[in-house]
């Protein structure tokens, strides 16, 4: 046997070994199981709370509480029908040093005020953790793809965003969640605002 | 108790337990006791007192010696260090009390009593037991009957000597001096005695006492229905089916009584082919959250989903019990069942694996019935037949007493030589003949569990005849799947999680098993 063939009968082996063990083990146990149980928590009509961080800016810093409404279709697929976010700034040295040192108007650098949205919300993760053998917590996880209309100093500004989050459910009624959001601001050059959400969700209706 | 109280009862009982200075009275109640202030500290044993015991042990050892004269003060001294909370002095005076003083004593019955709650404190609640159980025979004291009745009820409801108390105190006792309570606990405990023996009518006589509505009353109405469901030889009325399921909703049940009354309704319905009735009363069963539940309870509801065609969902119970919370059970019927649906559903060769895995696990144990072996000697069987019924009560009881005889070694120092050795040999016995009745129990449960066994591995032989035949059989020319029993789709707000081999405990009711039909149609040319 040469060395080609000598290769081609191990990576045929190396292949389908794995097949056939599957195929063996299918013949012995057939079938599939899965656990079907009623979702713990299932969204209606949802208020949020919210307070977040505008962390990209190297300039200013914002802190903002948000308002938000999501209503949700089925247990997958939800609309942020409307959120609106306001926020407080403070300069960090980087902008001062510029004043000073180069001597930037204060008026040039553009900062946010207020911003407002809609989003997508889809849910395709839904899942349970287990808390060192003792509890079992409820969560998902989400995306979300949405536009936003961000206030600048100067400004108004449109947005589009996708960002990702997870929801821990303390109980039928309220739930906590984290999210990331990626803004594209659309101007002669896009920038990007990142914003970090922690969220109290109070749910109605479900 | 708190603490005041404690000191003031202690003191009351102090003064009414002391023989000189004025009336007699009662050492509990304390009826014309004279409060005599005293300092809250333990109550340290009198030398001379303490000294007592061991010149009585030289002449008490080898045979039981006259009783003889001790410090009466010093039953005072051991309800003051009782009631101050030190029950390991206490129990120490008072042995020396009743071993010292003639039963004919005014407090030799208050001492028994003090002594036995002493030890049931100290966590040797057989040996309290035995005091208990003592002054209900002796009645020597009227007084103290009814306290002492109390505790042995509170008793029963661990794992206790079920001779001692249940039979020869409770079975056998004249009824008419008890307060109601302890009475009908009693009347309730000789109904059993009476039904155990098969006498119905004299069962029904003490039960008809039980004041209505009360948990005796409950369980004496379970006790009832389940004799005669044993006994009974024809199909259950469905009466009684209505009766079992009024009892499941009895508050005064425990939650356990509930559910097995539950199971009842369950299985009689099963019984009558009413299918889908025994599938809503095994899902009333109530269970803790997380908790694993019972192997039988699923096994029972596999069947029932089988017997109403529900396939996937009976095999999905039957992945509950390959559980490592199951996998000790002794369930052959398990390994049928998976064997019926594989079977069902055309899968020969798992049919015939699956069925002749149960004489695979089973092996040593059919070997030892074949070989006529003792069978409680086989662990399989024997761990099967200790979980259940009375062999399970008797190994509870064992197991307490050999705990309890290893706490005791804790109290040598504090019980004394001669108190050491009573209570050691007290405990030796005991557990002689704890260990006598778990065995004959065993035997009769392990043959019980060996005939289980056998049946099934009969089962198992018939199937692999039938799938034999089944898996040589001709597929005839034009055959055509059959059409797939249709499997139930996932609902709106339901979730589904794959199973990968871990088992979660609030999971296990809800697997679901999916297998798609390989039979052909049978009527192909």
């Amino acid at each position: 046997m040469n060395k080609l063939s000598l290769i081609v009968v191990l990576l045929a082996a190396f292949v389908l070994t794995p097949g056939a063990a599957l195929a063996q083990s299918e013949l012995e146990n057939p079938g599939s199981v899965s656990a079907i149980q009623e979702r713990a928590f299932r969204m209606s009509t949802e208020f949020n709370l919210a307070i977040g961080v505008l962390p990209l800016d190297a300039f200013t810093k914002q802190v903002y509480g948000q308002v938000s409404f999501v209503y949700h279709f089925t247990d997958y697929f939800a609309w942020q029908v409307g959120r609106g976010a306001y926020g407080y700034n403070w300069s960090t040295g980087l902008k001062a040093q510029l004043e000073k040192d180069y001597g930037v108007l204060p008026t040039t650098i553009d900062v946010i005020q207020f911003f407002v949205g809609s989003d997508l919300m889809f849910s395709p993760f839904y899942g349970k953790a287990a808390i060192l053998n003792r509890a079992v917590i409820y969560y998902e996880a989400y995306l979300l793809v949405g536009v936003s209309v961000f206030k600048y100093t100067n400004a108004f500004r449109p947005a589009a965003n996708i960002g990702g989050g997870i929801r821990i459910f303390q109980n039928k009624y309220v739930s906590y969640r984290l999210e990331v959001t990626d803004n594209i601001v659309i101007k002669e050059r896009p920038e990007q605002v990142m914003q970090i959400n922690l969220m109290l969700a109070l749910n109605f209706g479900s | 108790m708190n603490r005041l109280m404690a000191m003031a009862a202690a003191l009351l009982m102090v003064g009414a337990a002391a023989p000189q200075g004025g009336a007699k009275t009662d050492p509990v109640t304390g009826e014309q006791a004279e409060a005599k202030p005293k300092e809250a500290k333990p109550a340290e044993p009198a030398p001379a007192a303490a000294a007592e015991p061991k010149k009585e042990e030289a002449a008490a050892a080898p045979a039981p010696a006259e009783p003889q004269k001790i410090d009466p003060k010093s039953f005072d001294r051991a309800l003051e260090s009782y009631f101050l909370g030190y029950p390991k002095e206490a129990a120490g005076l008072l042995f020396a009390y009743t071993e010292g003083m003639p039963q004919t004593d005014e407090n030799y019955a208050w001492a028994q009593f003090f002594l036995a709650k002493s030890l049931i404190d100290l966590g040797l609640k057989h040996s309290g037991g035995v005091y208990l159980a003592r002054i209900a025979r002796e009645r020597s004291n009227p007084a103290v009957l009814p306290k002492a009745m109390e505790e042995l009820r509170a008793l029963t409801d661990i794992p206790h000597d079920e001779v001692m108390i249940d039979e020869q105190v409770f079975g056998a006792l004249d009824l008419g001096f008890l307060p109601e309570e302890i009475a009908g606990y009693a009347h309730y405990q000789q109904g059993l005695v009476d039904l155990r023996v098969g006498n119905e009518r004299w069962a029904t006589t003490h039960f008809s006492k039980l004041t209505e509505g009360s948990a005796e009353a409950s369980r004496a109405k379970y006790a009832m229905l389940v004799t005669r469901l044993k006994t009974s030889k024809k199909e259950a009325p469905k009466e009684m089916i209505d009766q079992f399921l009024e009892l499941s909703e009895d508050e005064k049940l425990t939650q356990e009584a509930r559910n097995d009354a539950m199971l009842a309704v369950a299985r009689l319905r099963y019984e009558q082919r009413d299918y889908k009735g025994a599938l809503e009363a095994y899902g009333l069963v109530k269970l803790p959250e997380l908790d694993p539940g019972r192997a039988t309870l699923y096994l029972e509801e596999a069947w029932v989903r089988y017997q109403l065609g529900e396939i996937h969902a009976a095999m999905g119970i039957l992945t509950t019990l390959d559980a490592p919370s199951f996998r000790d059970e002794f369930l052959p019927d398990k390994y049928l069942l998976r064997a019926f649906i594989y079977r069902d559903l055309c899968h020969y060769l798992p049919a015939k694996r699956a069925a002749k895995e149960l004489t695979r696990k089973y092996a040593e144990s059919l070997d030892a019935i074949r070989e006529r072996e003792d069978l409680t000697k086989d662990a399989r069987l024997r761990r099967a037949a200790s979980a259940k019924g009375p062999a399970k009560r008797a190994r509870k009881f064992l197991e307490s007493l050999e705990l309890e005889g290893e706490k005791l070694g804790k109290f040598a120092g504090a019980f004394g030589d001669r108190m050491f050795s009573y209570m050691t040999r007290l405990y030796d016995l005991a557990r002689a003949e704890a260990t006598r009745v778990y065995q004959e129990r065993l035997r009769d449960a392990t043959r019980a569990e060996a005939d289980k066994l056998l049946r099934a591995a009969e089962q198992v032989r018939l199937m692999e005849y039938e799938v034999g035949l089944k898996l040589y059989e001709r597929v005839k020319k034009g055959s055509k799947l059959v059409r797939d029993l249709e499997e139930e789709k996932l609902k709106d707000g339901q979730i589904a999680f794959r199973f990968k081999d871990e088992y979660w405990n609030d999971e296990l009711r809800d697997y679901r098993f999916s297998l798609k039909s390989r039979c052909i149609e049978e009527s192909a040319q």
